[in-house]
């Protein structure tokens, strides 16, 4: 893209999609509109998660505890305390980032698989012990809360879009910054780059909370969009999972491979679930073996092998 | 006084079977090197392995435990020749993320093919009164087995040739090759090895409690926090950590309620993890 006259035609085609997208409420149906949403969700979701693992090569499989936390702090502010939406939300996700600091500081000296089963364990704890007895005062226990945070449909749309256009927009500026490069090079070796003089357990502990901020922030929304939370809900295994197959279908570690992955999958997911919905879980799981089998590098790292896209930091 | 000891020893005969799971998960992790998230989905097909035998074909259930070792070695020497052998010299995290994907796979095809119904082996019910203690014959039987099947699993990698083999690849891989050592066979029958007590476990598992196809979920995360516990690849370990976990959950279960001692596992893995990474028995 060091053709002026190229980079135009690249803002140009961004500005028109953008036109297109922030319009969309204008014409498209209710069917329609729910499904952008989703897509942007996930697709929040996979920046983020990509942000952390995609860079620093810590495999991450608690997203669904940022999602969970994030989504019942802002629930029950919105259904308990009679919170609006818009400082709920934001409160959740920096309730989520500022534990996370705590978390990442903990857990982050935890290498490799070790850390990938400590964050599924601090998942599945917090899993059970929301729906424990002792929590059910605040939590409301296993029967969950159902609420309405009186928001319209275009408005929730037009707040996720807003939040997945920021979050490419920062994962598109770490990835190309300096810290980008740090965090690149923790995942190639990390005692290496502890040698050369990089602070790894701060920059990991930096890109660990913002992948939290921005991944509990469409948490929130996301519950908000469900107007229902319970412990199993929240903590699925299957937040984690969905995000981590959009992105190694994208392309791990690339700046927009996780928005074209949450982009297909949510509508490969909207048919599967539409046509064989008792298994689309399991295909699913053959999805994911069948790209760490054959297709590990994701379809812009495929690209950029074969030269179709230039190869840089940037894509 | 009495109850408690009796609570006691009921979760060291939960844990013995948590043992044998655990020890398949640190065997093939230790030695082969991949994390089989999957673990826990061969105890399930283990479990349903002798639900069906013994509901279609009216096979002895305890026959099934001994028929499912040699089953579920070869399921696992196919699935590791045929897919996770290619994954040994990649990032570790590939075969985590892959065996990931196997085990939902596996859940779920079990879901659609056999319903969500929750299903059990009616063998041996009852109890066995001793010095005025009670123990249900199941899950004395089970105990035993479990102890049968890790005597001879311990015996084996200490004394045989395989064995030694196995523990020389698990060393050092690549002196282990240069020594003359066929470290992929061995990875092979490892990974065979691991799945069979898998399906063994499972088996064990279907006589005492309800099988349904999502169990492996609860089974693999004690396995971890048994691996945690017990240290990486380490058999003695793996017999210690279960039976810890089997006290801890009966006596939480007794003392506390049952949803707190679901949280066992996971806050064992945290504490082990960030205070004694290298297991709670140094070699």
């Amino acid at each position: 893209m060091r053709n002026p006259l190229e980079r135009n035609w690249v803002i140009l085609g961004i500005a028109i999609l953008m036109a297109f997208l922030i319009s969309l409420p204008f014409f498209a149906t209710d069917y329609w509109i729910t499904l952008v949403i989703l897509i942007f969700v996930f697709t929040v979701y996979s920046a983020g998660w990509n942000l952390f693992s995609g860079l620093t090569g810590y495999t991450n499989f608690g997203l669904a505890w940022f999602i969970g936390v994030s989504g019942y702090v802002s629930t029950l502010l919105i259904a308990d305390y009679g919170f609006l939406w818009l400082f709920a939300w934001p409160i959740g996700a920096i309730f989520t980032s500022m534990i996370s600091i705590g978390v990442g500081y903990i857990l982050l000296r935890i290498k490799g698989v070790y850390f990938a089963i400590a964050m599924v364990a601090l998942t599945e704890g917090t899993r059970e012990l929301f729906g424990t007895e002792y929590l059910t005062p605040i939590t409301h226990g296993g029967k969950g809360v159902p609420f309405v945070a009186g928001i319209r449909l275009p408005t929730l749309y037009w707040s996720i879009l807003l939040l997945a256009f920021i979050t490419v927009l920062i994962c598109y500026k770490v990835t190309s910054s300096k810290l980008g490069l740090r965090l690149m090079a923790i995942r190639e070796d990390e005692q290496a780059a502890e040698t050369l003089g990089i602070h790894t357990t701060r920059d990991k502990i930096i890109a660990f909370v913002l992948s939290a901020f921005f991944v509990g922030l469409a948490g929130a929304i996301h519950f908000t969009y469900q107007n229902y939370i319970d412990p199993t809900f929240a903590f699925n295994i299957n937040l984690t999972l969905t995000p981590i197959v959009m992105t190694l279908f994208g392309g791990v570690g690339t700046v927009f491979g996780p928005v074209i992955g949450a982009t297909l999958f949510t509508f490969i997911h909207e048919i599967l679930w539409a046509e064989l919905t008792l298994l689309y879980m399991a295909i699913f799981g053959g999805i994911l073996m069948a790209l760490i089998l054959f297709f590990p590098q994701g379809l812009l790292g495929w690209m950029k092998e074969r030269g179709i896209l230039p190869r840089i930091r940037k894509i | 006084m009495l109850n408690f000891l009796e609570i006691l020893i009921r979760g060291l005969m939960l844990g013995s079977v948590y043992a044998l799971v655990g020890m398949g998960l640190t065997l093939v992790w230790g030695v082969v090197g991949i994390v089989n998230i999957a673990h826990g989905e061969f105890v399930m097909l283990g479990a349903y392995f002798a639900f069906w035998a013994f509901s279609l074909l009216h096979v002895n259930p305890l026959f099934s435990v001994a028929l499912s070792i040699p089953v579920f070695f070869f399921a696992g020497v196919v699935v590791h020749r045929r897919i996770t052998e290619r994954l040994v010299k990649e990032h570790e995290l590939s075969a985590l993320i892959l065996t990931f994907g196997m085990s939902i796979l596996i859940w779920n095809l079990a879901q659609f093919l056999w319903t969500n119904t929750y299903r059990s082996v009616p063998y041996l019910t009852g109890n066995f009164p001793f010095m005025g203690l009670v123990f249900g014959k199941s899950k004395t039987i089970s105990f035993g087995l479990a102890i049968l099947i890790t005597t001879a699993i311990f015996l084996f990698l200490r004394y045989s040739r395989w064995g030694k083999a196995i523990r020389a690849t698990s060393q050092n891989s690549e002196v282990a090759l240069v020594c003359g050592i066929n470290t992929i066979k061995m990875r092979m029958l490892t990974f065979g090895m691991g799945i069979g007590l898998a399906g063994a476990a499972g088996a064990i598992i279907s006589l005492q409690w309800v099988i349904f196809p999502q169990m492996g979920g609860s089974y693999i995360s004690k396995a971890f926090a048994i691996v945690v516990l017990g240290g990486l690849g380490n058999i003695q370990g793996a017999l210690a950590g279960g039976l810890i976990i089997g006290a801890l959950e009966s006596l939480v279960t007794q003392y506390l309620t049952a949803k707190m001692a679901q949280i066992i596992p996971s806050v064992t893995i945290l504490v082990i993890l960030l205070l004694r990474p290298t297991g709670l028995f140094r070699k």
